[in-house]
């Protein structure tokens, strides 16, 4: 299998699901729910998502990838067993593919246990990060964080990174940022270097 | 020079000596500030911190004295090069130990044990050093050479200031400002343009009637995106459950590639469920029950 003829399938499978797509139904409104996205993997309270609800959660450090599994040793000591499938969505940054995924990133999970004591993951976060911060410096490529006592270094992507201000749209316009707000920031840690790479950062909420 | 930087030395030493010493001794922060501290870990005790901090403080006002009153005298020096060593012992045994924690060297700061930290102390050791050999008085060197003293004296002040990293909101967050309203903000024209990113999409597609009715078998975060002709197509994966079966379904979304949680109106969406396996369409029934909910209507 070349790349070329992956290319292949892939733009016939995202032209195939694009017209099934725009054939669809066509649904108008808004809703007061939220989604179940890398924002819901922080939510305090529960969630009234069924898919929530019946769904397992793993988080931890990647000890050990076997094939499709994934080895988590858990924050407290327990460990976990991740088996990724073909439609498992997995956030790094973006949304990417397992191949992304490395040993000594940090991971989120969200999945469904299996009679084998793995968790068949519906959906992979990996090293993402949601810290309550203050702006300290801005910089053409990154922004300097406060995060409590400690100076986290948040780098800037031209691609990825978004801003909300005071609870608007996101963005990709970072030219409201200013020295001394408080800012939420969700992103990813990047563990070669501790810094975190900036994907929503939210300020005047 | 070098008569004049040894000659000064004790001067220096004597203000940042002072300054620290009085703060710890004086300064209500001490006993907030002593929990935290690499000291508080290692005495297990934050009571125990405090004395000690107070005593340091105490130790550091002493010698600062002795180095203004009897600047010929080797023992202040010596006293503060102890104090310099006694320093650098313990930022190096509290980084090892507790790197989470704060110093405690100015007892009013919450930074961490950084380079800086070990500097200012490296300073101390070498100025005490130097304060010990020297062999006049600071006060005739003032004198004697008023310019050049002046000149080492703000020179050492700014080099300290530097390396506290407890004074950094009182210079380096208004420098940062005047350099972004000088300079201009360096990110000002780096988004891209007026088009709206795909995590607005998203934003927008988890508030809309359509998620809701398709969160029941949506069971992955957004898996791939793609534009084609003004739509923003977002793929996901799910579990579409009937009586009869379980079958794992695509879920794709279909919205305006150009509006966002912003964009006045309803968010227009359309949603297909397709089986994995052969593609077909499947779970219309769940799509078509949902009433359309318009948003209450202005005044105006």
């Amino acid at each position: 299998m070349t790349s070329s003829q992956d290319d292949r399938r892939g733009l016939g499978r995202r032209r195939f699901l694009t017209t099934a797509a725009l054939s669809g139904a066509t649904i108008i409104g808004a809703t007061a729910l939220g989604g179940i996205d890398a924002d819901a993997a922080f939510a305090a309270e529960p969630s009234l998502d069924p898919a929530i609800a019946k769904s397992s959660f793993v988080e931890g450090r990647i000890t050990g990838i076997t094939g499709s599994i994934l080895e988590v040793a858990g924050s407290y000591g327990d460990h976990a067993r991740v088996q990724m499938t073909n439609v498992t969505s997995v956030w790094k940054v973006r949304a990417t593919t397992a191949a992304a995924i490395e040993i000594g990133d940090g991971l989120y999970a969200r999945g469904v246990p299996m009679p084998d004591g793995t968790v068949a993951a519906d959906a992979v976060w990996v090293n993402i990060v949601n810290l309550d911060t203050q702006i300290r410096g801005i910089a053409r490529n990154r922004l300097h964080l406060a995060h409590g006592q400690h100076e986290v270094v948040g780098n800037v992507l031209p691609d990825a990174t978004n801003a909300s201000y005071a609870g608007r749209a996101l963005t990709s316009d970072l030219s409201q940022l200013r020295i001394g707000q408080s800012a939420q920031v969700l992103g990813a840690w990047r563990p070669s270097d501790n810094s975190v790479d900036v994907v929503r950062i939210s300020v005047g909420h | 020079m070098l008569s004049l930087t040894t000659g000064l030395a004790p001067l220096v030493l004597a203000g940042l000596l002072g300054w620290t010493g009085a703060v710890k001794l004086f300064g209500r922060g001490t006993v907030l500030q002593a929990p935290k501290t690499a000291l508080a870990r290692m005495l297990s005790s934050s009571e125990r911190a405090v004395l000690v901090l107070r005593g340091v403080g105490a130790a550091e006002l002493l010698v600062a004295a002795g180095l203004l009153a009897v600047p010929a005298n080797p023992a202040p020096g010596a006293a503060a090069a102890l104090l310099g060593a006694g320093f650098l012992g313990y930022l190096g045994y509290g980084r090892a130990l507790a790197p989470e924690s704060s110093c405690g060297c100015s007892a009013n700061e919450d930074t961490p044990i950084t380079w800086r930290a070990f500097a200012r102390a490296a300073t101390v050791l070498v100025s005490g050093v130097a304060a010990a050999v020297a062999h006049g008085s600071w006060w005739s060197i003032v004198s004697g050479r008023p310019a050049a003293s002046l000149g080492f004296l703000a020179a050492a002040a700014i080099v300290l200031i530097a390396l506290s990293a407890d004074l950094d909101r009182w210079w380096l967050l208004p420098l940062r400002r005047a350099r972004l309203r000088v300079f201009g903000h360096p990110l000002f024209g780096t988004g891209a343009g007026e088009q709206v990113p795909v995590a607005a999409s998203v934003e927008l597609l988890e508030a809309s009637l359509a998620w809701q009715a398709a969160s029941p078998v949506v069971r992955s975060a957004l898996l791939d995106h793609w534009e084609e002709a003004g739509w923003r197509i977002l793929q996901f994966s799910g579990v579409y459950e009937t009586a009869e079966e379980v079958r794992p379904v695509s879920v794709v979304f279909a919205l305006d590639a150009t509006s966002s949680r912003d964009t006045p109106g309803d968010p227009l969406v359309r949603v297909s469920f397709l089986d994995a396996d052969s593609g077909e369409p499947v779970g219309a029934e769940l799509l078509s029950a949902v009433p359309s909910q318009k948003a209450l209507p202005l005044a105006g």
